[in-house]
């Protein structure tokens, strides 16, 4: 069997980690997951996953500064990621700045929109 | 000779000088004022004549009478003055002529004295005039009190004005005006007495104003700083008085003079220090609704980033509960009986509500706080209306509403942000969705017009009144429940959503009519509606064409 794909989730908010991964999982995707961007920057680099869910507003590293840190490494500058935002005003702040996201996802999201676009980036090798 | 009318005139208590050298007349004119000079002809060659050049300053204030026997009399002397009398009149004579020209000297002096205070009276009332104009001029209150202490000056020419003033500044200030220089000391009792006055104003009572000489700010200004006062100062004459309209108590102000005051100029100074406290009062208004207005505008900036702020913490929770939801109806978690899928959708329809308000509160929020980004470019309005259409078809399937789009010819391109548009025509279609009975149809015209020929219901009158030159503008037309005329004017307004049971039952933010006029508004467009109860509504809007793309197509067509 081929293995399953990785996704790693990242978002300081444990409820929507585990609605996610929930649905994800059962559409038979492998989810990892950390709470803040330093752990989801370790684990990213650890894992080098086949895609990444940001959550932009986090403690420490924001989303935005993992996904560009990502972007400009080119041993993981190919992994899709999916941006979760909220549109904060402290989110239009950081608007402007190069973040090398793939696609965003505002918030209140809907689980199937997000299970569509994960696919489009995961299920078009098959 | 001489020595008889000095006798007449002591009989009758009359004061007299008496003296034949030139020399010592002069002086003694320079020295007192004459009532009457009697001079007599028969003296000396000449003498009359030269005496009359000194006489010519008093030829005013005295009479001059000539005691003569000659039938000449040399024409210099008869020009200055007043009477003959002949030598050989009787003594009830002379002192006939003595007494008719003292009474009219009297009567002559008495109208001019009358003249003169006329005169001064009038200088005054011009000055109360000047001043009255200048303080309706200007709502500046240091301003106000540079008048009133200038009109005082004109008016009264003080040696020294204190005025204490309590609605300048923060803190009172003691606003001095003086001739002359004034020393430490000096002014140290002039602060004291100005305290105490304004203490004694309220009489044991509470002052409305805390005051300390040691403190009190001083602004000092010297017309001569080269001479100075002493303390004599306080033996000046002086009139003191509050500025204060009703309740409002402004200052005080205190006059000295070394001449007397009158009456008439105690009068004048209470005019003028009454005068000031109206326009202070309108300029303490008017300063006040300024504030206020100040503090609006802050309030409505925090207002609009509290609702951001909130907006974005309820956006979280949110999602979760929605996804849980999601995931309990996806069936992953296990079956679901028919009342438990009823009741989860009943919860999941609500958080997509919900989720609407939030979204409109953010955007009402942005775009009062000018936050709004907008992508302005040349836009189809057929493919807004196209795509607007079949994005809410589901909705309209579900009430088996007809939509049926009737499309103007040839229309011309707009400049606009094609995301917004969406946006409005959205927000615009689901409400006649929402309020257009089942069976129905809704139509979404699209039609090029002059600004001449678009015509509005007379509530939206000054709406199309701004509009000037060719608009695209685009109709959406419903079957139903309509609105009311009186309710018509504000179906714009925010948070003002028509109240009736129909529009509690179909929900929404009451923002979605606002945010579109605050888009159009930034498109240099406009929105309006024309409706009638029970027959239904049509909600328009205009967008002005883009003039560069028309330009393009001339120069495109004429190559």
């Amino acid at each position: 069997m081929e293995s399953m794909k990785k996704i790693l989730i990242v978002d300081d908010e444990t409820d929507i980690v585990e609605s996610l991964k929930f649905v994800l999982d059962a559409s038979g995707y492998s989810c990892y997951t950390a709470f803040n961007g330093e752990d989801g920057l370790k684990l990213a680099k650890e894992l080098v996953p086949d895609l990444m869910i940001l959550d932009v507003m986090m403690p420490k590293i924001n989303g935005y500064k993992i996904s560009r840190l990502l972007k400009y490494d080119n041993k993981y500058k190919n992994i899709p990621i999916l941006m979760i935002t909220a549109r904060s005003q402290e989110e239009d702040k950081l608007i402007g700045e190069e973040t090398g996201a793939d696609e965003y996802i505002t918030k209140p999201f809907d689980l199937d929109d997000v299970l569509k676009t994960v696919d489009k980036y995961l299920k078009k090798e098959d | 000779m001489i020595e008889k009318y000095a006798d007449l005139c002591r009989a009758n208590s009359y004061e007299l000088q008496i003296s034949s050298n030139a020399k010592i007349i002069e002086e003694m004119l320079e020295a007192e004022n004459f009532d009457i000079i009697l001079l007599d002809n028969d003296m000396p060659e000449g003498f009359c004549t030269n005496i009359v050049k000194s006489l010519k300053p008093v030829m005013e204030k005295s009479g001059i009478l000539l005691l003569t026997d000659k039938n000449e009399i040399p024409k210099e002397l008869l020009k200055s003055i007043n009477a003959f009398i002949p030598k050989d009149f009787t003594d009830d004579l002379i002192l006939s002529a003595l007494n008719i020209n003292l009474r009219m000297k009297g009567s002559l002096q008495k109208l001019a004295n009358t003249n003169k205070d006329l005169a001064a009276s009038l200088y005054r009332q011009n000055t109360l005039y000047s001043i009255s104009s200048q303080f309706a001029g200007t709502l500046d209150k240091s301003q106000l009190l540079e008048f009133m202490i200038e009109g005082l000056d004109k008016a009264l020419s003080f040696s020294l004005t204190c005025t204490l003033s309590f609605c300048t500044e923060d803190e009172p200030v003691l606003i001095l005006n003086s001739l002359y220089e004034i020393s430490d000391e000096l002014l140290n009792a002039i602060k004291l007495r100005t305290v105490y006055n304004y203490r004694a104003l309220f009489d044991g009572k509470c002052a409305p104003f805390e005051l300390n000489e040691n403190t009190l700010k001083v602004i000092k200004t010297v017309k001569y700083p080269a001479s100075r006062f002493n303390f004599t100062l306080f033996q000046f004459d002086n009139m003191f008085a509050p500025i204060a309209l009703g309740e409002n108590f402004y200052g005080c102000v205190e006059i000295f003079k070394e001449a007397h005051f009158s009456a008439e100029d105690a009068k004048c100074f209470q005019t003028i220090a009454q005068q000031v406290a109206l326009p202070l009062r309108n300029a303490t208004l008017y300063q006040e609704i300024i504030e206020t207005n100040k503090k609006l505008e802050r309030l409505e900036k925090l207002k609009s980033e509290f609702i951001s702020i909130v907006s974005h913490e309820l956006r979280t929770p949110l999602t979760s509960i929605k996804n849980s939801l999601d995931i309990l109806l996806s069936g992953k978690c296990g079956d679901l009986t028919e009342a438990s899928s009823k009741f989860l959708t009943m919860a999941k329809r609500n958080a997509a509500r919900l989720s609407g308000i939030i979204n409109d509160l953010l955007d009402i929020s942005k775009i009062e706080a000018g936050k709004m980004d907008f992508h302005f470019k040349p836009v189809r309005i057929q493919t807004v209306i196209e795509y607007v259409k079949s994005a809410l078809s589901g909705l309209a399937k579900e009430k088996s509403l007809e939509v049926v789009i009737r499309e103007g010819e040839q229309l011309p391109e707009v400049n606009a942000d094609s995301q917004r548009l969406e946006q409005v025509l959205t927000n615009l279609l689901s409400n006649a969705i929402k309020f257009t009975p089942e069976g129905r149809r809704i139509t979404i015209k699209s039609e090029l017009l002059n600004a001449t020929d678009i015509k509005a219901h007379p509530c939206f009158e000054e709406t199309i009144k701004k509009l000037r030159g060719n608009y695209v503008v685009v109709s959406v037309e419903d079957e139903g429940i309509g609105i009311a005329e009186n309710e018509l004017l504000h179906a714009f307004d925010k948070f003002a959503q028509i109240e009736n049971s129909l529009s509690r039952k179909v929900g929404g933010s009451g923002l979605g009519l606002p945010i579109a006029k605050q888009l159009l508004d930034a498109h240099n467009g406009a929105i309006w509606c024309d409706s009638e109860l029970n027959r239904g509504s049509a909600f328009r809007f205009a967008l002005p064409v883009d003039v560069t793309a028309i330009e393009k197509e001339k120069v495109l067509s004429i190559n």
